[in-house]
């Protein structure tokens, strides 16, 4: 609770920190804005060109929009993630001059992308109006689950900005990790893929349900799932793919913050 | 209560480099199997350090590089955490700890300027009332709308001051925030600095190299010396040991290198035997008070006979700016050198430099002019500041007794 206030009393702070992010990004380049949404379309449609040799089953939904609706979420979370674990390292020079709760770092790089997931919501529309998806009134569980998609990358970055001040190993490792991480989150193929593979085909055998378990701890699972399904399928979030990562976020976020505050104090002298 | 209160507080750095993550991990299992490594060097910035500050009061830190100033004020403001000791603080802290810190190249001055402000604590509707203000006070108005990397650095300055000093708190922090821009500037800067100490009421912590600023803004001084306080209480004192303690440490290491300098070109007539500083009493000393006399005795034998020679012995900087000289030419009865050691005393009844490191120099000439004997830096002394050195300008080279006239009235310099 103390906490919420803290963070609270330095929103300004924050909004103006992330406001500051946007237009460094883009002051110079001459497209601006429109890169954040350049990303999820070419990978949309890198997708589509693999789609069309592998064949995944998509159960009646054009392959395109559901590749971009479950990149939305990813990019997200992969982006904030990333420059959430700079975020305090690249910010060397304010932390040695000056004081304000160092998560600040970490929460306005996820801030940032926020504002640029908003920007992609518009190409999503558009893709909906070409493919003729008519959006239902499940949209309102959509700032729910980004929500928690933004809680997600914090408990991420928290624990990797911190190591990343005392071992720099951890910024260069996480772009690779993350690229491993795309592949076993249902972002290229649909959860619904690996739900009849492991489910209804059971196969790995006796060992599937386990799997299937293991495999949603992954928030990510739950969210890109949930996502697809609230923006275009018009159904409520399925819960049996969400809690295992839920469970996980709940149990993690408290011990991240702590492990964050606890090297913050030290920050100061070694970065 | 007091707004600040410090309790035996100290701070160590780990010396050398942080261990890479292989070398951790070994030092960890090395743990874990009962090893005990040797603890890091570490280096104590700030040494059981204890005092309080009430509410109002205008401090001042002074001390050497590496004294710990920074570090303490760096503790102040919750940059960095102590390793032992307690703080406690009762208001809001504002550090101006070097301005422009927060400063984004790509961005304009005005986009600067409300980022600057909300990294200091501002909030957007503060910043836009303060706005015109601060792009008044620096000067700004044509290139607000810049991008803050080409500014110069003179203009980055004057702006993140302006930003800096627009912030409303308890306990105001700054480190050497008012040596910035050009002379006028400075100046500015320093009224501003004023008015904002002064007039508001608030606590403010000054760290500066600037002794005389310091003394004219603070009620108090405290003096740090290797991470602790050697020094507290009233600015001209705490100055005037400051000076003292930073004139022995020039004339130490200037001395050394200055005497590595020296050097005498003789003919071989004449020896020197020595050259040094006395003081009336004819005891040999290393440092006079500005404006005070300055004695050279010089001690020369002579191995040959040597009619009418002249004597020159001047002074100089350590880097060889010659300043004064006096002959024995221009004496009505010049005097004569016997055969043997002869002492010769020079008087300068006020030797006029600031304080300062300067040499002495000699040389002998014959009756036709030609040089016997010469050498540079053949003594080092120290000049020290006059006990009334925090009231006098800052900008000279020469302190020379002035006297004025003001509406026919005549008036005297202090004793």
């Amino acid at each position: 609770m103390a906490v919420m206030r803290e963070l609270l009393a330095y929103r300004e702070l924050m909004v103006t920190l992330a406001w500051k992010n946007i237009l460094v990004r883009y002051k110079q380049a001459y497209l601006g804005l429109s890169w954040a949404v350049l990303k999820p379309l070419l990978m949309m449609l890198i997708f589509s060109v693999v789609k069309a040799f592998v064949g995944i089953e998509t159960g009646g939904m054009p392959y395109p929009i559901l590749a971009f609706a479950a990149l939305m979420p990813w990019i997200f979370f992969q982006e904030s993630a990333s420059e959430g674990v700079n975020s305090v390292v690249g910010n060397a020079s304010l932390i040695r001059k000056i004081y304000f709760p160092r998560e600040i770092f970490p929460i306005t790089a996820t801030l940032t992308k926020l504002a640029e997931l908003f920007i992609s919501f518009f190409i999503l529309a558009g893709l909906m109006i070409f493919y003729q998806v008519a959006p239902t009134w499940q949209v309102v569980w959509v700032p729910l689950i980004i929500f928690y998609t933004l809680i997600v990358s914090l408990v991420f970055s928290l624990v990797g900005s911190a190591i990343n001040v005392y071992y720099r190993d951890v910024g260069v490792a996480i772009p690779v990790l993350l690229q491993i991480a795309m592949y076993i989150s249902p972002v290229i193929y649909p959860l619904a893929l690996v739900q009849s593979r492991l489910l209804e085909d059971q196969a790995a055998g006796s060992l599937s349900e386990m799997l299937y378990f293991i495999y949603t701890l992954n928030p990510l699972a739950g969210i890109i799932d949930a996502f697809q399904r609230t923006m275009l399928y018009g159904q409520s979030p399925d819960l049996s793919s969400l809690w295992p990562g839920m469970l996980v976020t709940v149990v993690l976020l408290p011990i991240s913050y702590r492990f964050f505050k606890a090297a913050e104090t030290r920050f100061a002298d070694v970065i | 209560m007091s707004i600040i209160t410090i309790e035996h507080l100290t701070k160590e750095f780990r010396l050398g480099q942080l261990q890479g993550l292989g070398g951790s991990i070994r030092h960890q299992l090395g743990r874990l199997a009962g090893r005990r490594a040797p603890p890091p060097p570490m280096f104590r910035a700030l040494d059981d350090v204890s005092f309080t500050i009430e509410a109002g009061e205008v401090v001042g830190i002074i001390g050497h590089n590496g004294a710990g100033k920074s570090t303490l004020l760096k503790l102040i403001s919750n940059i960095t955490a102590p390793s032992a000791g307690r703080i406690r603080i009762a208001g809001r802290v504002a550090p101006l700890i070097e301005v422009g810190a927060g400063f984004v190249p790509e961005l304009t001055g005005r986009e600067n300027v409300y980022l600057n402000g909300a990294i200091l604590g501002l909030s957007r509707r503060e910043v836009d009332r303060q706005f015109d203000d601060i792009v008044e006070f620096a000067e700004m108005a044509p290139f607000i709308d810049t991008p803050v990397k080409r500014y110069s650095s003179g203009m980055k300055v004057k702006l993140a001051f302006a930003v800096a000093t627009s912030v409303e708190a308890e306990i105001l922090i700054v480190d050497e925030v008012l040596a910035v821009g050009d002379l006028a500037f400075q100046r500015k800067c320093f009224d501003r600095m004023e008015s904002f100490i002064k007039h508001r009421g608030h606590t403010v912590l000054l760290v500066s190299h600037n002794i005389r600023q310091v003394v004219r803004m603070c009620d108090r001084v405290m003096m740090l010396d290797q991470g602790r306080v050697v020094a507290d209480g009233e600015p001209l004192q705490v100055a005037e040991r400051f000076y003292a303690q930073s004139n022995k440490k020039i004339q130490d290491h200037q001395l050394d290198a200055a005497r590595l300098n020296g050097k005498v070109r003789s003919s071989g007539e004449i020896d020197l035997l020595e050259v040094g500083l006395v003081d009336a009493a004819g005891v040999a000393i290393d440092q006079v008070r500005s404006g005070d006399p300055l004695r050279v005795r010089v001690r020369l034998e002579l191995n040959q006979a040597l009619p009418d020679p002249e004597i020159v012995v001047g002074t100089h900087t350590t880097d060889f700016f010659y300043l004064t000289a006096g002959s024995t030419a221009t004496l009505e009865h010049p005097p004569q050198l016997r055969l043997g050691v002869n002492e010769i005393d020079c008087l300068i009844p006020s030797f006029p430099m600031v304080a300062g490191t300067y040499c002495v120099r000699l040389a002998v000439f014959d009756g036709s002019g030609r040089m016997v004997l010469a050498g540079e830096t053949l003594a080092v002394f120290q000049v020290t500041p006059p006990a009334d050195e925090a009231h006098r300008p800052p900008l000279r080279n020469l302190h020379l007794p002035t006297a004025w006239v003001v509406n026919e009235q005549s008036f005297e310099e202090r004793g």
